[in-house]
């Protein structure tokens, strides 16, 4: 189950609202490489992970994306709050607002609405391992991106922890990979699936 | 007892100081939970995660009693107040 813990997992303190900025970062809110996407994965995944080491990196990376998740909605909060028209008028932003005023609503940047599309969960470890890897440095290409967007000294230092983590998930990952393949030997990496073929007998025993 | 910036030798931390040093006491625990997930026989990190999460009890037990900030539903200490929902929230500036 999950408890929450009221305090961001890093501080977000932005003092210029700037909603043309939050039209981009709002991708990673609801975009396909974003927190909401990545959460999804990682905790939905865990259910067929034959070895305890790799359903604890799911399920702890996959919590900590709900963290982030907020951490990017506290961005998008503040980049649009105490916005007048004008300010929404002449912006990009000015479609969102329409249908979602400065509510939350996961989108891509393009307004696409989230999608579990963007999610794989194919019930095979190896598998599943391999998209996460993916999924993490689709991450940090997004980060890399909003910084090329903005100067603001707030925003980016938001950004980066967020970057930096991702960075980190993506070596954990790595470690998943490498738990999951020492319980196989060479013949048998990919001719079966340790998360379905019990009768291989790879199945950790307890 | 792990470095600390925030707190001037020898005197008490302030409400604003205990939620700084909770938010890098937790940062660090997930951060050492994450890599013990893949290591789960590291002395070395199970033992840089023991001292963290005792540090953690007293900071976030300061945080609740002294500061009346529960961190979440079932630290709500005052009996006759149900701090839990009191703002600011964690989104709001003045929550950071």
């Amino acid at each position: 189950m999950w408890l929450y813990e009221k305090k961001l997992q890093h501080p977000v303190k932005i003092k210029n609202p700037n909603p043309q900025l939050a039209q981009i970062i709002i991708s990673q809110l609801g975009g396909p490489d974003g927190e909401l996407a990545a959460s999804m994965r990682y905790l939905h995944q865990r259910y067929s992970s034959p070895y305890d080491e790799v359903t604890g990196i799911l399920t702890d990376v996959g919590t900590e994306e709900l963290a982030h998740l907020e951490m990017v909605a506290a961005i998008l909060y503040q980049l649009t709050r105490n916005l007048s028209e004008e300010q929404i008028k002449n912006s990009p932003f000015a479609t969102y607002f329409v249908d979602h005023t400065t509510g939350l609503y996961p989108v891509a940047a393009s307004g696409t609405p989230f999608d579990m599309k963007y999610v794989g969960v194919k019930g095979d470890i190896l598998t599943d391992l391999h998209e996460d890897l993916a999924a993490e440095q689709k991450a940090r290409t997004t980060y890399d991106n909003i910084l090329r967007l903005t100067d603001d000294p707030d925003v980016k230092d938001a950004i980066q922890f967020l970057r930096q983590r991702e960075l980190v998930h993506f070596q954990r990952f790595g470690d998943a990979i490498r738990i999951a393949q020492d319980h196989l030997d060479s013949k048998n990496f990919y001719a079966f699936n340790p998360s379905f073929d019990k009768a291989s007998g790879v199945f950790r025993k307890k | 007892m792990v470095a600390c910036k925030c707190r001037p030798n020898g005197s008490q931390m302030n409400c604003d100081a205990l939620h700084a040093r909770l938010q890098a006491l937790d940062f660090a625990i997930v951060e050492t939970t994450l890599y013990l997930d893949a290591y789960p026989t590291c002395a070395k990190a199970l033992e840089y995660y023991s001292r963290l999460v005792a540090e953690r009890a007293a900071v976030a037990e300061a945080l609740h009693t002294q500061c009346g900030k529960p961190t979440t539903a079932w630290d709500n200490k005052n009996p006759n107040s149900w701090d839990w929902i009191k703002g600011p929230w964690p989104w709001q500036i003045e929550a950071n």
